[in-house]
């Protein structure tokens, strides 16, 4: 890796000023926490608003989020990269349907160049703590390199799978041998040759798999629960698309709409249990059975919960892959791990030259990654103990001046993460508007509208497929959904369309 | 007896998991295989590794109809415990020289209808119909035929092996008849329904056809290799006593048909039962193995090796 820090919370830097020399910076208008899409999408509308007081603190030494850390072999996006992209700042050159990782970051950083977002962000400034302070009206961060940067708003865009995450297995730190996490890709490593070993089968799995494949001289992939896989549509660019794109925009956006509503029409068969789910559950199996021949290994493949319950995953070359002659799917239980490789409950140890985790990522259902301490001292992982909750997914009450992106109940199963995103930013924007036009000292959601929604969300939840029996990362330990919306990316978009000043109380500054 | 608490049942088989590289396969001790116990023992490891491969195959039918998440976590383990039976009998066999080479020993013709049967149907058949043959069959079958391997044999790395597998056996037995008795719970006389339907159910009677010739099959082998027919009559009384001792399991409809069946095997004076029976395994040593499908991928997974 380069200056690219691995997604990982990164250890405290050596470097690290006591606190005695705390440098503190003069606060801004609004302050983010994270140069993802989420925190330059912000900064973006923020800046077309007229709002340009704005700082940006970056824990890694480049932009990009998500599509600078995941960028193993074959990273790339699941939602077509016409809809997978800002519709502020559409990109008529997408080399194929899907783009991978670095084309999609070749797009953020052009963005940021475009933009001249630059100027905005700090690197290398990792959060610890944010805190608001009362008498003030500041949020005040401050991070591991020892300053402290503030801002009369702040916005949480640190990102929903920013915490690569490595199972709990026992004797995991007893492996001798050579360790790569998906989401901090060891680009130096050379596979070909190696025994090698992939412990999980989710969305970065299903991607790395067909590409070490090539490579490895024995994969061994470790599934725990198999998940539900679908074709991938999949597509190079013809130069005929590109050119129309570049000359009538207007044809990429209906493009877009289009993309757009053929993937609402999904949530039907994601979201809700409907005769949809059953086509979507015929359309996974029809492609198990097509690609997969073996009765057994066609078994040990088929998911034994309701599609839409986990992600759904889209491949062409994942099955394929696993029939390969020096591929292996063992769906023993993983034991323990140790020295040489990993102990399965056959009774095998399993020996590797190099171990892939693609075991995804710390969500925090029922915490921060930092502590957040808003009015009066409280702490929002306390609250969140049970599970996160907020506002319309954005605000939190006893935390004013607060915007998060990714917040409690905003993901979405079926549709562009930046879809949701875009409502979210455009929510903000009116926020950080109402303080600054009415001179607010505090903007903070009341406690009363926040219940209001979360038991309406709840309900609502009930009836979908995420909370339909099966084991999932959408939900916390004990079965609350702290993380889906349940609903069409237009209802969530029409909840985000207006602020409502009633359900706030304003304090002016 | 109380259920037992199946959550901790699942913690206990989580922190007692054992592998094949924790026995010594070189240890001295070999070579008290008398050359005379050579080619029976062949046999009998052949029957027994094969036993606990079909086992392990119907854990796996069980864990896919399980009714709870727990038990069905358990059934995952003990697809895999029984995998590794098979595995460690199998390593036995190339310790004493049984294997030829990297084959797998051919298993006899009723194990091999039963494999068939399992990969076909087993997916399919409620969970309580075999949650209530495993039990017997582990009992009868591995129980037994443990017993008697280990008065048998002196080599001490295979008596090392067996300690472990029967700490294992002991748990799938305790888990087999509390479940037994779960099902036993509640209106019989909407069980005993469904077990008719079931009785008539073609995969069912399939299944059955292929389980009594297997076990008077073993019956027999069992008896050629010096095994007193009462010992192994002695198991399955066991299996009557345990399972019957609550008014939950004795409510099971299917511990009921399988406790007349023991009766019926173990009563040798019993015509109706042994003639046919005997009939039917006569009648399957005939079927020609070119006839039978390819054996299942999953029976390819064995190895004698501690490591891949
Ligand atoms: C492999 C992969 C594939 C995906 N594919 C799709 C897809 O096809 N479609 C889709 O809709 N979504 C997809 N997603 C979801 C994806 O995460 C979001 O779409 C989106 O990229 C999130 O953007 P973000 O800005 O919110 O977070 P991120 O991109 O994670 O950015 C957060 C930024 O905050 C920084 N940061 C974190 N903590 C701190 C801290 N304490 N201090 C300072 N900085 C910090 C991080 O370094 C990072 O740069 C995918 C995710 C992954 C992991
Ligand atoms: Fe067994």
């Amino acid at each position: 890796m380069t200056n690219a820090t691995p997604s990982r919370k990164p250890k405290t830097p050596a470097k690290k000023t006591p606190a005695t020399s705390v440098k503190k910076h003069k606060p801004a208008t609004v302050l983010i926490v994270g140069a993802g899409f989420a925190g330059l999408g912000t900064a973006i509308r923020l800046q077309q608003a007229g709002i340009k007081d704005i700082v940006i603190l970056e824990r890694a030494g480049e932009v990009g989020g998500t599509w600078r850390d995941n960028n193993y072999p074959g990273a790339a996006c699941d939602i077509p990269s016409n809809l997978y992209s800002y519709s502020f700042d559409q990109n008529p050159d997408w080399s194929r349907s899907f783009s991978g990782s670095e084309e999609i970051l070749g797009y953020i950083k052009a963005m940021v160049k475009r933009f001249d977002l630059e100027k905005y962000i700090r690197f290398n400034q990792n959060v610890s703590d944010l805190a608001f302070d009362e008498d003030q009206g500041i949020w005040n961060a401050t991070t591991d390199q020892g300053d402290v940067f503030s801002g009369r708003a702040a916005v949480m865009a640190q990102g929903p799978l920013s915490n690569a995450s490595f199972p709990d297995i026992s004797g995991i730190e007893k492996y001798q041998g050579h360790k790569v996490h998906s989401a901090a890709w060891d680009h130096d490593y050379d596979f070909r040759g190696k025994k090698v070993g992939v412990i999980g089968t989710g969305a970065s799995a299903i991607q790395i798999i067909p590409e070490l494949v090539k490579d490895a001289s024995k994969l061994t992939v470790f599934q725990r629960t198999p998940a539900w896989v679908v074709p991938r549509p999949d597509f190079d660019t013809p130069d005929w698309q590109k050119a129309l794109f570049r000359k009538v925009p207007a044809s990429q956006s209906a493009l877009r709409k289009g993309l757009y509503l053929a993937h609402e029409s999904m949530a039907l068969a994601v979201i809700w249990n409907s005769p949809m789910t059953r086509l979507a559950e015929r359309l996974g199996r029809w492609h198990l059975k097509r690609q997969v021949k073996d009765r057994w290994l066609r078994r040990q493949l088929t998911p034994d919960y309701r599609i839409g319950c986990k992600r759904i995953l889209v491949s062409n070359d994942y099955y394929p892959a696993l029939q390969q002659p020096n591929c292996k799917l063992i769906t023993w239980p993983i034991t323990r791990m140790s020295e040489n490789g990993i102990l399965t409950a056959e009774g095998i140890e399993h020996q590797f030259d190099c171990i892939v985790f693609a075991t995804g990522f710390d969500v925090g259902h029922s915490g921060t990654p930092f502590p957040v301490r808003g009015a009066g001292g409280r702490k929002l992982d306390e609250e969140w103990k049970r599970g996160a909750q907020a506002y319309k997914s954005i605000n939190v009450a006893g935390y004013p001046n607060l915007f998060l992106t990714f917040g409690p109940n905003s993901g979405p199963g079926h549709n562009s993460a930046l879809v949701y995103m875009e409502s979210q930013i455009d929510y903000i924007v009116k926020g950080v508007k109402t303080i600054l036009d009415k001179n607010l000292k505090t903007l903070s959601v009341r406690g009363e509208a926040q219940d209001e929604y979360n038991s309406k969300i709840q309900k609502r939840l009930a009836k979908t497929n995420w909370n339909s029996g099966c084991k999932s990362w959408y939900l916390t330990e004990d079965g609350v959904n702290a993380t889906m919306y349940p609903g069409f990316a237009t209802q969530y978009a029409r909840q985000m369309a207006s602020l409502e000043l009633k359900d706030y109380e304003l304090i002016p500054a | 007896m109380a259920m037992i608490d199946l959550d901790k049942m699942l913690a206990k088989v989580k922190s007692t998991q054992w592998s094949l590289s924790d026995i010594d396969w070189d240890a001295p001790g070999a070579d008290l295989i008398t050359e005379e116990q050579w080619p029976k023992l062949k046999d009998f490891m052949t029957d027994l590794m094969w036993i606990e491969h079909v086992g392990a195959r119907a854990f796996a039918a069980m864990a896919k109809k399980a009714p709870t998440d727990t038990l069905r976590e358990i059934y995952t383990y003990f697809h895999a415990e029984e995998q590794r039976h098979a595995n460690v009998e199998m390593a036995l066999m190339k310790r004493w020289g049984m294997l030829d080479g990297d084959e797998l020993p051919e298993p006899n013709i009723n194990l091999r209808l039963i494999i068939e049967w399992l990969d076909r149907h087993s997916d399919e058949v409620p969970v309580y119909v075999l949650g209530t043959v495993v039990p017997m069959l582990e009992i009868a079958l591995d129980g037994a035929l443990c017993k008697f391997l280990l008065d048998t044999v002196d080599d001490p790395v295979c008596h090392q092996a067996f300690e472990k597998i029967n700490d294992d056996e002991s748990r799938h037995l305790g888990v087999g008849f509390s479940v037994m008795e779960m099902q036993g719970h509640g209106a019989t006389y909407i069980k005993t329904v469904e077990m008719a339907a079931q009785i008539a159910n073609p995969r069912v009677i399939l299944g059955i056809a292929s389980y009594f010739p297997l076990l008077n099959k073993m019956r027999d082998n069992v008896v050629a290799m010096g095994l007193s027919e009462e010992k192994l009559y002695a198991c399955m009384e066991k299996f009557e006593k345990i399972g019957g001792r609550t008014r939950e399991g004795r409510s099971n409809p299917w511990f009921q048909i399988i406790k007349f069946h023991s009766r019926w095997m173990v009563d040798r004076n019993n015509k109706f039962y042994h003639v046919p029976v005997d009939a039917l395994v006569k009648a399957t040593s005939y079927i020609p193995r070119k006839l039978l499908p390819a054996v299942p991928s999953w029976v390819k997974e064995l190895t004698y090796e501690p490591t891949a």
